[in-house]
């Protein structure tokens, strides 16, 4: 070693630079939301119920951009049709053209019984605009009784339905309008001598095949010849009892079913936060009274109150109320968020660190908004998340006993209860709105599961 | 000390072995108690048949009652001075015989009809109900079936004393009517409810009361109503005491279930649990098809239609705004495509198809002109009916109607189809049959879905919905002509007189567009093919039990 090296400038004895990096923290710091955002994040549950909540929310607000089929518009020859890609149509003339078929009246011989109609026939193309059927006349035969029916009949009780009557003798022809579909039928027309029925009947199987009659062409701007195939529109939910599409009404009903079940909630939480921070922070006399007032509200039946909202509001009949409900679910059920927050703002008040900010002088403003309500809020919002779905379930449950929006708007109860009365023969009328109910429902709650363990701050994660 | 410390004291002096005893046994009686409370619709062995109603009866009242439900129950549990038979033929009720000349009808009573109390029916029990039914204070709105009788139209408007009422008890059996006019449906008429008696001194007793419960009727048909739980059950048990109980077979006709779920009561049917439905809904019906059920159709006599409000504070008073609806309804495919009900006739005109005019039926012999169905004139008429009320926009109209669903479906129909061709808004305004009556009579509407089922057999039953003085016209349609025809009908026998003035007025209805009628009912149902005998009919109440009999 030189002796050099031991010389000292006067840069040697500068101060030290501070030793920013003696205690440094590896990784960056978390703030509580991060934290709960990331531990939320691995939730694979909580994750897809969040997405699955954005997408329904996206099938409101957009849905109807992309699917434009009105949800009022009734195309009467769909009625109750299952799901559909559309389908093909034939063009036909109008209805009202056929002037029907007419004969003579026989004389019932001496000593005859009515005889069973004869020579069953179908006028032009049998499709489901109409079935135009006539036949010989049967001697003595004062009217003739139409049957219709979907399978063969196979004794003489199984006819079908009784499509109707002629009225007079020389009548021999009958015009099927009602509800057809493209399927085969079995017509049976039995005479009739005013008092008895013929011991039996013809029957004549008819296979009808999708029709809409030039009016109907034109209306909706189809091309309106006679003989003309044309698309008709596609139903991937079907149709209901009036013939209206189901995917078309349940995007419309998302917006009544999702505003109350998002708005209400949203409205009486905020409530609750102001009235139970103000309880529970300021405490005393004050409390003790507002929290009685709550008591008294949460003693309040919602039903009848929804009602008297109803009839204060002056909301007639045949109107919407959606207005009352929103209102009554409100003012209702804000007393028990109140408690929430009172509870949990009595509870951080004690702690330490709000003393030691009361004692520097930190007034109460800031006292409420920079310690205490952000320090409430993971409980807030797993009670939100929770409220959203017993809102929707409210909205729904009024809807379904005719208390909320009226006719023709649709929402998801509502729907169901349309459809739950065709449950048995086109199920599809219930399963599509009771599907989104409880898919809503269950991904609002999944979420707010996943919240709550998110935003527990005594299971922050630690390495 | 809480409820389960409770029944844990209260347990300890029973050994255990007996507390397994008891609950056995509770666990044994409820199982015996079920088959017990699944009674079956029909039951050969004590007769008796179980039916359901969409209602129950609003009033049973006889002087004052208008509904089809309540005529159902008045028909069966009391009789006027003639009744219909098994075959759907007049003959004699309390009456036993009877002339008529002229305007003077003269009924001889039997001696042998007594009230179920055993008090005889006499002819001043007639006598006092048909006064109570003009009388102007008691406001029956049925009133005007009574008019046919010397001065009740005049009494009815309180120009004329109670007494001078067209009818004298000659003596306790014998009973004497003056006509107005010679009406030659008159006796048809002493088989309608308002021409039933009432006993005077009961009747008071009640303090208006009468017929509103158990305790405050009193009979005099095959059959007495022996229980009322009210908005749940009727029952109905024959009356030992009617002076005809030979011929009457069933002993109980019980009504366990009041609603209007219709799929509930055709499933009670499915499982045997009711004797029959009639009014069978579209989807009910399927699912009778798919049963394989034999289907029964029969005409029940009911008209339905739109019908608007005349009265001066409403838009629909406007002529071309009703000709402008007119115009784009097609009766038809509202039948045969919205309501889908095998059967339903599309409504053409008030009189339906099965009513007789002088030879043939009405229909047949006074065909009715339609009105063109036309969305251009349609246009132009609603561009007309704005210009007369001075309007811009035609204001929200509502539609009165049932709470059922068959009857929202329809109010949707119209809704859709009035938005649609001539974007006039409509509210649906569904209500419980008491308060859609409530409301129709106190004119809180502007189009209603009404129907009206015959009182008696001519056409003149419908004819006379809509004269001026008529309280059934709930729209209060008011017109001279109209009121001039009814007073044609209603003044002369001369059938080819009556008819033609019949033939004018249906026509009259369609070209001032006082109604547009929606369809002629008919009424599906199912039965228990062990009852046999029940007797339909379009006049009066449409099912009638009294000469049925349940068979093995």
């Amino acid at each position: 070693m030189s002796k050099q090296s031991f010389q000292l400038s006067a840069a040697d004895f500068a101060p030290a630079p501070p030793a920013t990096h003696a205690e440094r923290i590896v990784r960056p710091s978390l703030s509580y939301w991060q934290d709960a955002w990331l531990r939320l994040k691995k939730n694979r549950r909580a994750l897809s119920s969040l997405y699955l909540v954005i997408a329904l929310l996206l099938f409101t607000l957009l849905g109807p951009w992309f699917w434009t089929q009105d949800y009022t518009l009734q195309d009467l020859d769909m009625i109750s049709q299952g799901p559909s890609w559309g389908s093909a149509a034939l063009v036909v003339e109008d209805p009202g053209a056929w002037e029907g078929v007419r004969g003579d009246a026989l004389p019932l011989p001496q000593g005859q019984e009515l005889g069973a109609t004869t020579q069953l026939t179908v006028e032009g193309a049998a499709t489901t605009q109409y079935v135009r059927l006539y036949w010989n006349a049967v001697p003595g035969a004062q009217h003739y009784l139409i049957y219709r029916n979907d399978h063969a009949p196979d004794s003489g009780q199984d006819l079908g339905l009784p499509l109707g009557e002629t009225l007079r003798p020389e009548e021999l022809s009958f015009a099927d309008r009602l509800q057809l579909r493209p399927q085969t039928y079995w017509y049976t027309v039995i005479a009739s001598d005013g008092l008895t029925e013929a011991a039996s009947g013809t029957t004549l199987a008819v296979t009808t095949e999708r029709a809409i009659t030039t009016t109907q062409a034109r209306e909706r701007g189809l091309e309106a010849t006679v003989g003309a195939s044309v698309q008709l529109p596609a139903h991937p939910f079907g149709t209901d009892y009036l013939g209206r599409d189901v995917l078309a009404r349940i995007m419309e009903g998302a917006r009544v079913s999702l505003f109350i079940g998002i708005v209400a909630p949203l409205l009486f939480i905020a409530i609750g936060i102001v009235y139970g921070g103000i309880c529970g922070y300021f405490g005393g006399t004050l409390d003790i009274v507002l929290m009685r007032i709550a008591d008294f509200v949460i003693a309040l039946p919602f039903l009848l109150f929804m009602i008297l909202f109803r009839i204060g509001f002056g909301i007639g009949p045949g109107e919407s109320g959606i207005f009352p409900m929103l209102l009554a679910l409100v003012l209702l059920s804000w007393p028990s968020s109140a408690r929430l927050v009172r509870g949990q703002i009595l509870q951080i008040r004690g702690e330490a660190y709000v003393q030691a900010a009361r004692m520097l002088g930190a007034r109460s403003l800031y006292l409420i908004f920079r310690h205490l309500v952000p320090n409430v809020m993971g409980p807030i919002l797993v009670t939100l998340t929770f409220a959203i779905p017993m809102a929707i379930f409210t909205e729904a449950f009024l809807s379904f006993i005719g208390m909320g929006v009226s006719p023709p708007t649709p929402s998801w109860g509502a729907m169901s209860n349309e459809g739950i009365r065709t449950m048995l023969s086109s199920p599809h009328e219930l399963l599509f709105p009771a599907f989104f109910i409880s898919l809503t429902v269950l991904a609002f709650n999944l979420l707010g599961d996943g919240l709550r363990d998110a935003l527990d701050s005594r299971l922050r994660s630690r390495e | 000390m809480n409820t389960t410390t409770l029944t844990r004291a209260l347990m300890q002096p029973i050994s255990s072995y007996l507390r397994y005893c008891l609950s056995a046994l509770l666990l044994f009686s409820a199982l015996c108690a079920l088959p017990a409370l699944a009674q079956e619709g029909v039951d050969f062995a004590t007769q008796s048949v179980r039916i359901a109603q969409g209602s129950e009866p609003p009033n049973l009242n006889s002087i004052k009652s208008t509904d089809q439900t309540s005529i159902f129950y008045i028909e069966h549990v009391m009789e006027g001075l003639l009744r219909k038979n098994a075959r759907n033929e007049l003959v004699g009720g309390v009456a036993e015989r009877w002339e008529m000349e002229g305007t003077t009808a003269r009924f001889w009573l039997r001696q042998n009809a007594v009230w179920s109390d055993g008090v005889p029916v006499t002819a001043h029990d007639f006598v006092f109900a048909w006064r109570q039914v003009v009388n102007p204070e008691v406001a029956a709105e049925y009133a005007s079936i009574m008019y046919p009788v010397k001065n009740a139209e005049a009494i009815n408007q309180g120009k004329l004393p109670l007494e001078a009422l067209g009818v004298t008890a000659l003596d306790d059996y014998t009973l004497e009517v003056e006509l107005e006019t010679p009406t030659g449906y008159f006796l048809s008429l002493t088989s309608f409810m308002i021409y039933y008696p009432v006993r005077q001194d009961f009747y008071e007793a009640q303090n208006g009361r009468y017929f509103a419960d158990v305790r405050n009727m009193i009979f005099n048909g095959p059959f007495t109503i022996t229980s009322w739980v009210h908005g749940a059950s009727l029952r109905m048990e024959k009356n030992p005491t009617y002076w005809d109980a030979d011929s009457v077979t069933l002993n109980v006709i019980d009504t366990p279930y009041i609603t209007n779920d219709e799929q509930a009561v055709f499933n009670l049917f499915k499982d045997g649990m009711l004797a029959l439905v009639n009014n069978l809904a579209a989807e009910q019906l399927r699912g009778a098809l798919d049963n394989r059920m034999r289907i029964y159709a029969h005409p029940d006599g009911s008209v339905f239609y739109v019908e608007f409000n005349h009265r001066d504070d409403r838009v629909t008073r406007n002529l071309n705004l009703r000709k402008a609806m007119q115009a784009v309804y097609d009766s038809e495919e509202l039948v045969y495509k919205a309501i889908g009900i095998a059967g339903y006739i599309p409504g053409r005109s008030l009189i339906p198809v099965y009513m007789n005019g002088v030879q043939d039926k009405f229909r047949v012999e006074y065909p009715e002109q339609p009105a063109s169905l036309d969305i251009e004139k349609a246009r132009e008429y609603l561009e007309l009916a704005k210009q007369e009320l001075g309007l811009d926009e035609i204001p929200p109209l509502s539609i009165l109607c049932d709470d059922t669903n068959g009857a929202i479906l329809q109010a949707q129909y119209f809704q859709s189809l009035f938005k649609r061709t001539l974007g006039i808004d409509i509210k649906v305004d569904a209500q419980t049959f008491k308060q859609r009556l409530d409301k129709s009579g106190n004119g809180n509407f502007d189009l209603i879905l009404a129907g009206w089922g015959p009182d008696y057999e001519d056409p003149l039953t419908f004819g006379d919905l809509f004269a001026s003085w008529n309280v059934n016209n709930k729209g209060r349609y008011n017109s001279p002509v109209y009121d001039a025809y009814v007073r044609t009908v209603q003044g002369t026998s001369d059938q080819q007189v009556r008819m033609d003035a019949l033939g004018r007025m249906q026509q009259h209805i369609i070209d001032e567009a006082v109604i547009l009628p929606n369809f002629e009912r008919v009424s599906n149902g199912v039965r228990d093919p062990r009852l046999q005998g029940v007797v339909f009919s379009q006049t009066g109440a449409s099912t009638t039990f009294t000469y049925a009999h349940v068979t093995e």
